[in-house]
């Protein structure tokens, strides 16, 4: 028997039933929309995610918190250690930090308080870190500044002073002229023999660095450089807020700059190696992407199930088939038809029942997820009208993968139930069908 | 054509456990050569159907062989069967066995659609089949829109339609009446000697057994007698 004939067959056999068969393909469309758009919400979330991850800049960033002193505990890091990392392959650059203590400084009538930090400017311009205005600093008395800093001068007499979401005091409280190129005096303060001094330092803000990717993040400190560090952390009596500084040999923080995206992995690996405590976006990306493929691979199992329970629909609709036409594949039989045929004429069936219930749920999987990427970030704007979706933000997305699991899934379910009903077609005795027993 | 050798055949009757056998056929052997229109009689509930089924293949022999056209049909698998039936053997049932939902050129159409004949060459010899038995005017109709002698014919134009060298009839005159019932025994005869088909032909009725060369008796599943009308 031809198989165009075959398909024939099962079209008139189905045109018989079309109510029944509709139905079925309805419920099996059903549950292949829920496996696909269920799944889509871990596959959507993931892509914004890496997507997120991926256009940051900070994706060739690795943070370095300390180095394993071999028993364990974590020690910062010291030049030699910066150098050695600085050879290792794959990096551009390594930046690297102190922190001085938390300082007054204040320009005009406007002042603020501000933690001051060391910071490593050539380290930074090879990294190439982007600087909102100005340049690096070219002398030990001129100063970067954060985005925020620039913007936290206030009058220290005024009534009351209003913030911003970000905690940035309003325009008209702020000193609003541009910082760069303007000379900034830091309070220090003394202590020697319990006899408290104060004296000014002049600094010049030479340049302000872009505001931190993140927007929760803010930027308030003032950076020095190494030298000035030396200087001031060797003032006898110098006090910060917690007491008196000690001059520090080590770095509290390094962050290292890879190449290019691909070197990360590597240089993890070799700091890894040498026992440095690390963290990088990339690293983290391993354990979300691990995250995200455990939530598909659970969803993908719940969808299955909605299409396990359409699968029972099939083979009510393929038994009752069977059974309806017993007296015709009885016939069938007697004058030649062999059981092989009769099988492949009913998986056929189930399988038409599976692939069109896929097709249609596929089809309405994609309207659902195209309506719920749209209409979502309206409804959660009229609902929580003060947060805001990042951009590029995908609920849903259904990539081709998802389909050929959902079709798979789907087709190999309905066959598989299609089996029974199809074996006991060819079971199905010559005579006792010829005598309408069945 | 057809060795019957030694053939018994049982049923087991009954609940599982409690079973009692019953002998139906039993220790029969004959030959039916090419050629021959051979009708097998007997009363009613005699074996005649149950041998004939035999040798149809809808059962398999509990002893002995079968060989038709050579083959041992008796250890044949299911599917070999059913390939066998479709290229060797055209089949006429008492009450028709036409499939109801499908027109009467259709139902002719189906054993070449099994065999897998291009559609082409499917309607030209659906169409001839039909000329044969004069249902050519008919072809729209489903079996119910038809008599029963028309249904008869159409059942015989499925049975000739792929040109089978046997054709096997269980009481094919058993639905009809006695003027149907003349015309089909002339058309048999008609067949038999235009085209050389073989016939074996079940019947109760020894008026309707006269159209066979030869007729074999049985009584109770044995042979009784095997004797050549002229
Ligand atoms: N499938 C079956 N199961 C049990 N007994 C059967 C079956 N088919 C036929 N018989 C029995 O076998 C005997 C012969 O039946 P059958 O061959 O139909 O006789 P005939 O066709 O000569 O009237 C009968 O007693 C009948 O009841
Ligand atoms: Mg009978």
């Amino acid at each position: 028997m031809k198989l165009k004939d075959q398909f024939r067959f099962i079209r008139q056999n189905m045109k018989k039933n079309r109510m029944r068969v509709s139905m079925t393909i309805l419920a099996t469309a059903m549950g292949c929309a829920f496996l696909i758009v269920l799944a889509s919400v871990a596959f959507g979330l993931h892509s914004t995610i890496i997507k997120e991850n991926l256009e940051s800049p900070a994706v060739t960033q690795i943070e370095v918190h300390g180095l394993n002193d071999g028993e364990g505990n974590f020690g910062p890091l010291n030049d030699k250690n910066i150098e050695s990392i600085e050879e290792l392959n794959g990096v551009k650059a390594v930046t690297r930090q102190r922190d001085l203590s938390m300082f007054t400084y204040s320009i005009e009538e406007y002042s603020q308080s501000a933690s001051t930090v060391q910071s490593h400017f050539p380290s930074m311009t090879e990294a190439g870190i982007e600087i909102s205005e100005g340049a690096y600093p070219k002398n030990k008395n001129e100063v970067m500044v954060g985005y925020h800093f620039a913007l936290s001068f206030t009058d220290p007499d005024a009534e009351e002073i209003e913030y911003n979401e970000f905690g940035v005091p309003l325009e008209e409280y702020r000193y609003s002229e541009n910082l760069v190129g303007k000379t900034i005096d830091m309070e220090l303060k003394t202590v020697v023999d319990g006899k408290e001094t104060i004296e000014t330092v002049p600094m010049t803000v030479s340049g302000i660095f872009e505001a931190p990717a993140r927007e929760w993040s803010q930027d308030y400190s003032v950076y020095i450089t190494d030298e000035k560090y030396n200087e001031l952390a060797a003032i006898p009596g110098l006090t910060g807020e917690f007491g008196e500084i000690e001059k520090m040999d080590y770095y509290q923080f390094a962050t290292v700059y890879a190449n290019t995206l691909e070197d990360v992995k590597p240089v993890v690996a070799d700091l890894e190696n040498e026992g440095y405590a690390v963290y990088s976006i990339v690293s983290e990306m391993a354990q979300i992407n691990m995250f995200f493929n455990v939530a598909k691979a659970g969803l993908i199992f719940i969808g299955t199930i909605a299409i396990l329970i359409a699968s029972i629909g099939i083979f009510n609709t393929m038994t009752m088939a069977v059974t309806e036409r017993a007296p015709d594949i009885g016939i069938m039989k007697a004058i030649g038809a062999s059981p092989k045929v009769i099988k492949r004429i009913f998986l056929l069936e189930s399988s038409y029942i599976g692939l069109m219930g896929a097709v249609i749920g596929i089809i309405a999987a994609y309207i659902i997820s195209i309506s719920v990427n749209l209409g979502l970030p309206f409804i959660l704007m009229q609902v929580f009208p003060e947060d805001q979706l990042p951009e590029g933000f995908t609920f849903s997305s259904i990539p081709l993968s998802l389909i050929l699991i959902a079709v798979a899934i789907c087709l190999a379910v309905t066959i598989l139930s299609g089996v029974r009903p199809a074996k006991r077609a060819t079971e199905i005795d010559v005579l006792k069908a010829m005598r309408r027993e069945l | 054509m057809i060795e019957v050798n030694q053939v018994s055949h049982h049923f087991r009757l009954g609940k599982k456990g409690q079973q009692s056998r019953l002998d139906v056929i039993k220790n029969i052997s004959f030959h039916v050569q090419q050629g021959e229109i051979v009708s097998i009689v007997g009363r009613s509930g005699s074996g005649k159907s149950t041998l004939l089924n035999l040798i149809s293949g809808f059962i398999k022999p509990s002893e002995g062989e079968i060989i038709i056209s050579d083959e041992k049909v008796s250890e044949f698998t299911e599917s070999e069967f059913a390939d066998f039936r479709l290229k060797n053997m055209g089949f006429i049932f008492q009450n028709f066995q036409l499939i109801p939902s499908m027109t009467a050129y259709e139902n002719v159409e189906l054993p070449l659609i099994l065999k897998g004949v291009s559609e082409a060459a499917r309607k030209q010899m659906t169409i001839d089949m039909l000329k044969t038995v004069g249902l050519e005017h008919f072809q729209g109709h489903y079996p119910s829109e038809l008599s029963g002698g028309q249904q008869q014919r159409v059942s015989i134009a499925r049975a000739l339609v792929l040109e089978p060298p046997l054709i096997l009839a269980d009481e094919p005159t058993g639905s009809l009446d006695s003027e149907t019932e003349q015309d089909l025994l002339r058309f048999i005869q008609k067949l038999n000697r235009e085209r050389g088909i073989t016939f074996v032909i079940i019947t109760h009725d020894d008026e309707v057994a006269k159209i066979g060369n030869r007729t074999i008796r049985i009584t109770d599943g044995e042979l009784a007698e095997s004797g050549v009308f002229v």
